[in-house]
């Protein structure tokens, strides 16, 4: 089993602040992997490290064992990672459509190369993504005129579409109503079963357990253990942690 | 009669030309340029120093001023990569402050405060267009080119890229688009079309000088595209119809004062603004926000 995406050591400081401390984290092929942690343990800041939102202090951002520390967003993006925004980040004015076709458009300058058979492929992907989550009836509506669910399965209807092959999803499921949320996991298995590689952060420790095959507890900044779920969440010092009753 | 709504119907057409380029950056691309009259400068400038110099062909001059505001146009641009919101809009008015300063100084190539006097007709291919109804017919072909380009623009994949960034720069980033090389483009398009806007009017008006370039400018512009309804085809265009026929209209009412038309306009322009941004933020052609 490969291991597409690494990090070795990551570091970051805000002023005095210690967001993340040397975490090393491998995301192996087809696997699911949690990122669980209180709120500030560096979660977020770690998704936004890895794919070039911001700048590590230190540690390394490997790729297919290639580094790509450094390198900014767009460019971490069009080598097959993608990702979603805990506040969702819909392209607000635009349909739900134009939402997926933007995301998908590789280049998007003046062009796009390819031609009609290329067009006819991403609009066949935008139709796919859309049926697969549920969108296809809201196609045409903004995407700020949507409810809440459908917002969030729009999110992932844009990653979907990509054929991105690792997906970091920033609590995809939270606030989803209990079928959206079946729906959600449902989703995220048939993706896996094709072959995605996921790292999910996720409060919801339901779903956690649905999904993940690892995880991996982060707590203000460093990563404290990383193991199979069972082992993970019957840790009572980690599970103590996470509700807040004690800090090592 | 005639002459005086031939001359309302070119100034609103220049004056389309202008909105439809601001539109781009603050409609399409979400940057809020308040210098926008800068560009309009550039090519009015560029253009009558092409006909005061060279050859007084509109096209030329035309695609002379287009070529000058792009190539000038990374003077807004780099800001606009460095800094959003608020801090660009604070950014983009410094421009406008100094460009209003070079323009009144560099004697040489914008005449300085008395401006440059004495543009030559426009001639079209060694043809005279500077009679009204010709000048107006080109002017009018400038504008439905431009509208024609922007619309395909926009519609294709140029054009969702510049949206989604202007509705999220970070996730526009997370799904490969160079925000940077976009938004450069964007400047770019956009004052290049206002650019040519400047090359018409400097021939239409056969005179150019920086009072026409200043910050009210900047503003009017911003009016027109912000009433009319940003990112929309049509609504530039209304913005400048409803804010150039204004005074015109204005100037028919018997029991308005000439000398205080300019005050009720102003007044007018307050009150139209505020209604829209409480009861239809994206304008009058705009959809809901």
């Amino acid at each position: 089993m490969g291991v597409p995406f690494s990090i070795r050591g990551l570091d970051k400081k805000f002023g005095g602040l210690a967001a993340v401390q040397n975490v090393d984290l491998d995301l192996q092929e087809g696997v699911t992997t949690a990122l669980v942690g209180p709120n500030g343990a560096g979660k977020t800041t770690l998704f936004n490290l890895a794919t070039g939102h911001i700048i590590p202090d230190g540690g390394e951002v490997l790729l297919d064992g290639k580094s790509v520390l450094g390198q900014p967003p767009h460019h971490i993006a069009r080598l097959g990672v993608a990702r979603s925004f805990q506040d969702l980040r819909l392209f607000g004015r635009m349909s739900v459509r134009d939402n997926v076709r933007a995301a998908i458009e590789p280049t998007a300058w003046l062009w796009q190369p390819g031609g009609g058979v290329a067009a006819r492929k991403r609009e066949a992907a935008v139709d796919a993504a859309l049926d697969r989550c549920g969108l296809t009836q809201q196609a045409d509506a903004r995407a700020v005129d949507l409810a809440y669910a459908e917002r969030k399965f729009l999110s992932v209807a844009r990653i979907l579409a990509t054929g991105a092959r690792i997906w970091l999803l920033d609590e995809p499921a939270s606030g989803l109503d209990p079928h959206s949320r079946a729906r959600f996991v449902q989703l995220v298995r048939d993706a896996v079963a094709e072959g995605v590689t996921i790292c999910l952060i996720e409060h919801n420790l339901d779903i956690v357990t649905e999904l993940a095959d690892r995880i991996a507890f982060l707590d203000r900044g460093a990563k404290l253990a990383e193991g199979a779920p069972q082992e993970i969440l019957r840790d009572p010092k980690l599970i103590g942690i996470y509700f807040g009753e004690q800090r090592t | 009669m005639t002459a005086y709504l031939i001359n309302l119907a070119t100034l609103a057409t220049i004056f389309g030309i202008l909105a439809a380029s601001l539109n781009v950056l603050i409609g399409y691309a979400g940057i809020f340029s308040i210098a926008h009259a800068v560009f309009f400068g550039l090519g009015a400038y560029a253009g009558a120093q092409l006909a005061l110099q060279f050859i007084p062909d509109v096209l030329l001059a035309c695609l002379a001023g287009g070529a000058i505001s792009a190539a000038l146009s990374l003077c807004l641009a780099l800001p606009a990569l460095r800094v959003r919101g608020e801090y660009f809009v604070a950014a983009s008015l410094g421009l406008q402050m100094m460009a209003v300063t070079v323009f009144s100084e560099a004697h040489s190539l914008t005449g300085g405060h008395g401006g440059l006097v004495g543009i030559p007709p426009a001639t079209l291919f060694g043809a005279d267009v500077s009679a009204p109804a010709p000048f107006l017919g080109f002017a009018l072909a400038v504008l439905a080119v431009l509208l024609l380009a922007v619309r395909l623009l926009m519609r294709g994949s140029f054009g969702r890229a510049l949206m989604a960034i202007r509705d999220s720069e970070s996730a526009a980033e997370a799904f490969g688009k160079d925000v940077r090389a976009l938004k450069t483009l964007a400047v770019a398009l956009g004052c290049a079309m206002a650019g040519v806007a400047g090359a018409l009017f400097a021939f239409y008006m056969a005179f150019v000088n920086v009072e026409s370039f200043t910050l009210e400018q900047s503003i009017l512009v911003m009016a027109m595209v912000i009433i009319g309804g940003t990112a929309t085809l049509a609504g530039p265009l209304l913005g400048v119809l409803l804010l150039l026929l204004l005074p015109a209209g204005l100037s028919f009412l018997p029991f308005i004062p000439p000398t205080q038309i300019g005050a009720v306009q102003q007044l007018i322009y307050g009150l139209a603004m505020t209604l829209l941004m409480i009861f239809r933020p994206a304008g009058i052609a705009g959809g809901r926000r």
